[in-house]
């Protein structure tokens, strides 16, 4: 009797346990992918920061050609080892030491120049093109912001500053950034990232005005850190915290906590809220994907008749002419976000640009000038206006 | 009569008493896997495979073919007088080299020569770089189709040997029998490789290879995206459910099933099912934690990074699964069948979060890997495939050397625990029916507090 109980007891208790596994895995396939489960999900409520708003706002584009030559930056990538060795280590200018590809290191590259930064940039350079990996490969990113206040008045800020000194200088005397930084015309920089393309360029902003702000976003390694001060830094740093970093009425920027290719870590890009017209986004990468960007503004922000209306900058789609099913889903998915102007170029990819151009997407053509490669992007030295 | 896999016929027993042989062997794994990452994977080390596509197609193909040789091939051509007479360390050493040529061949015979210099572009980086495609990219793009065959083959292989108990071929003797299942589940491996993959492929290119493949992929409605990354997560639940059914869950419930055909499809197509509804359940889990997936984002909020997490997550579980399994002899052996597997998936399933916590806290610290959740190239698969790889080498190949040996005879039975045998009494079935209640509101207080837990342990802020 007392066996049976027993037993009984037993066959209970693995009943049981097969029981509560079975329940579960049958709820897990029933329920997790139904439609019911939204009852569950995070609602979202949209927070309508109202960060002010501008009239209008004009891109110059000084420079979006990082490098000139896919395959030979690929090949810098390959041979290294790949998409995640740290950027200082690539012996690319300008801490190029003459040790070869993959064994350079921040400080005996700087020791090879910083003597010379930032009145010399060009004699730097010269030496780098002795010392590192492929330096005329480089370009650089960088874009002049013209923001026209509600008053009527307006205000420079530049975003980044490209990679090759020679480059970039020859870009910034074209556009006239010499002239407007050494006046104080532009008293802020911002720097988008830390990615060599769009910060190495700096001593050459120093060059001609080192008391400039400088607005970086949280995640600089200290080799970064160090370089702004060897660059000859003497101004205000201000490192941007993940979210919204107001600027001015109507323009600030927005810091996200997106690791980066060549181990950079977080990017800060810029929204501006047009008046009578809505959101532009203006970025350097935008690593954190365009869709992330314009749902953190639908998230958090207060914009005009709640238009996503303008983009303009490196999307970071097909940097590199590869491509990935991922990004179909962003040119399929694009469209329900209707942008009324979209201005690309620099990390989008030519390929990116064709297809959002297949696809119907208001795209600014260009004028293929100054090196840049194709009219399907805003070229170097092309402008765009917002509002 | 079908002879027991070597594994199955070997018996194991510790060198030291107490925990001396589970702590010798962690440390002398972990120092293996650290010093192999560094030679052939960390972007920062020697040949910095981690590109990431190349080294993840090496440590998926190399799992593949140990599961070959341990368990469709039973280790033939070697006898079992040499597996049972030879060092271990020799015998890890002449199996792990027999590993990797075997790899090099199916790589350099099969997949870049004759698939890809004769059938498919894409298998062959030559032919790619040929039509224009970067050196870099041309040896991503075909990594990861050779990559995406070998997650297949490590889900069908075992689980042929395993759930369809290598039937109808368990009478054969080898090497018939291991060349049979080997040519058979090669052929299913092939069959869903261009189900569930081959547009994929065909979709990184421009223009869409609409002639040759479907495009837009048939899941695009159902995934939210045309990545194949929908395909990696059933696959990837797939090869881990196996193993737990091997390990942890000791082929329960399906092994109450008398009838042999009806155990073997039950439990060859259960697996499939459970690891569908575990792929639905880490979807979901993504979403109560992150919100909902927004198409077209990048990485952490984008669906088809999403559906690659769950095979990610899938894989944190394995871990601590065969871990259990290999040094602990399960873990939990002191109740009947159904019990002790449950208490193991709880316990393993604790474990997993804990190495999930720990790995996204800590392993760009140590392995190289990019800081954060969803970078291109994080990809805690790797790691952790390349651990379990080389906890594969040390079990089966090196019979747990240093802490364990091959018993002697008399030794062999000593560890074999006694279940009682599950019947569907009416006890039983009463059971059932509560635990299935139960199994419910686990179900649901998990997804209650799941966004709570998330908002708790926040890893990156």
């Amino acid at each position: 009797m007392l066996n049976n109980e027993n037993q009984g007891r037993r066959d209970f208790l693995k009943g049981t346990a097969t029981g509560i596994g079975f329940g579960t895995l049958a709820s897990m396939g029933l329920f997790s992918y139904s439609p019911l489960r939204e009852f569950f999900l995070p609602k979202i409520e949209r927070k309508f920061a109202d960060f002010g708003a501008c009239k209008s706002i004009k891109v110059t584009n000084i420079s979006e050609t990082s490098w000139f030559d896919n395959a030979t930056l690929m090949g810098d990538i390959k041979g290294a080892g790949g998409l995640l060795v740290n950027q200082y280590d690539f012996n690319w200018a300008p801490f190029g030491d003459g040790t070869g590809l993959a064994k350079g290191s921040y400080d005996r590259g700087i020791a090879t120049i910083k003597h010379l930064l930032p009145e010399k940039v060009d004699e730097a350079w010269d030496i780098q093109k002795k010392l590192a990996v492929n330096a005329d490969n480089a370009g650089g990113f960088s874009c002049l912001m013209d923001v026209e206040r509600l008053d009527g008045s307006r205000k420079k800020y530049l975003l980044d500053v490209g990679w090759n000194y020679q480059w970039i200088h020859k870009c910034f005397k074209r556009e006239g950034i010499d002239k407007m930084l050494a006046s104080g015309e532009i008293d802020t920089i911002i720097l988008s990232h830390e990615h060599f393309d769009h910060f190495y360029g700096l001593p050459v902003a120093m060059k001609y005005n080192p008391n400039v702000k400088l607005i970086i976003p949280e995640g600089f390694y200290k080799e970064g850190l160090q370089y702004i001060k060897d660059s000859g830094h003497t101004g205000e740093l201000v490192i941007a915290k993940n979210g919204l970093y107001e600027i001015e009425p109507g323009f600030s920027t927005y810091v996200f906590d997106v690791p980066i290719i060549c181990r950079v870590f977080g990017e800060q890009s810029i929204f501006a809220n047009v008046q009578d017209k809505g959101l532009v986004s203006i970025t350097g990468c935008c690593h954190q994907g365009i869709i992330k960007f314009a749902n953190t503004a639908y998230k958090e922000l207060k914009y005009d008749n709640d238009q996503m209306y303008g983009i303009y900058g490196g999307l970071h789609i097909s940097p590199f002419d590869d491509w990935d099913p991922k990004y179909d889903d962003l040119v399929i998915s694009l469209g329900k976000w209707d942008f009324k102007k979209v201005g690309c170029n620099h990390c989008t990819g030519l390929l990116t640009a064709e297809k959002f151009i297949a696809a119907g997407y208001p795209v600014v053509k260009g004028t293929s000038r100054f090196r840049s490669q194709s009219h399907s992007y805003l070229g170097n030295g092309d402008i765009i206006n917002f509002g | 009569m079908e002879q027991p896999l070597y594994l199955e016929e070997r018996s194991l027993v510790k060198r030291w008493g107490g925990p001396w042989s589970i702590l010798l062997n962690t440390a002398f794994v972990l120092a293996l896997f650290y010093a192999s990452w560094w030679i052939f994977q960390d972007p920062r080390g020697i040949m910095r495979m981690y590109t990431p596509y190349v080294g993840y197609m090496w440590c998926r193909w190399l799992l593949v073919i140990m599961i070959w040789i341990a368990y469709i091939f039973d280790f033939w051509p070697f006898k079992r007088k040499w597996l049972n007479e030879t060092h271990p360390v020799v015998k890890g050493v002449i199996l792990t080299t027999l590993t990797v040529v075997l790899f090099t061949v199916v790589l350099k015979v099969f997949f870049e020569t004759i698939l890809g210099e004769y059938s498919i572009a894409y298998f062959s980086p030559d032919r790619l770089q040929e039509l224009g495609i970067v050196e870099f990219y041309a040896e991503e793009y075909s990594a990861q189709a050779i990559l995406m065959f070998a997650a297949i083959a490590s889900w069908i292989s075992p689980a042929w040997v395993v759930a369809a108990e290598s039937s109808p071929w368990g009478n054969l003797k080898q090497p018939v029998k291991g060349f049979t299942i080997l040519m058979f589940t090669f052929f299913i491996s092939v069959i869903v490789y261009f189900v569930a993959f081959h547009s994929h492929m065909a979709i990184l290119f421009d223009p869409w290879q609409s002639f040759t493949a479907i495009t837009p992929p048939w899941w695009e409605d159902f995934a939210n995206t045309v990545h194949g990354n929908f395909n990696i997560a059933w696959i990837m639940c797939c090869t881990v459910i196996v193993w737990i059914h091997e390990t942890i869950w000791e082929r329960y419930p399906f092994c109450m099933i008398k009838t042999n055909w009806l155990r073997r499809c039950s439990s060859f197509f259960g697996i499939i099912v459970v690891a569908i509804a575990l792929s639905f359940f880490l979807y979901y889990a993504q979403e109560l934690v992150w919100g909902e997936a927004v198409r077209g984002t990048r990485r952490l909020m984008s669906p088809d990074w999403r559906w690659l997490h769950v095979g990610e997550m899938a894989i944190f579980w394995l871990v601590p699964a065969l871990f259990m399994h290999f040094y602990m002899k399960n873990g939990i052996n002191g109740y009947s069948k159904p019990v002790n597997a449950l208490f193991r998936t709880v316990v393993s399933v604790i474990a997993a979060v804990i190495l999930y916590y720990v790995y996204y806290k800590t392993a760009h610290l140590f392995l190289g890997t990019q800081k954060g959740f969803s970078h291109p190239q994080q990809f805690p698969m790797i790691p952790m495939i390349w651990f379990i790889n080389i906890m594969l080498i040390n079990y089966w190949f090196m019979d747990g050397w240093p802490g364990w040996r091959l018993a002697q005879h008399e030794e062999a039975k000593q560890d074999v625990y006694a279940h009682d045998e599950v019947r569907m009494t009416p006890r039983f079935n009463y059971g059932l029916a509560v635990g299935a209640v139960c199994g419910i509101v686990v179900y649901f207080a998990v997804v209650y507090i799941l966004p709570t837990f998330g908002n708790t342990f926040t890893i990156f802020n």
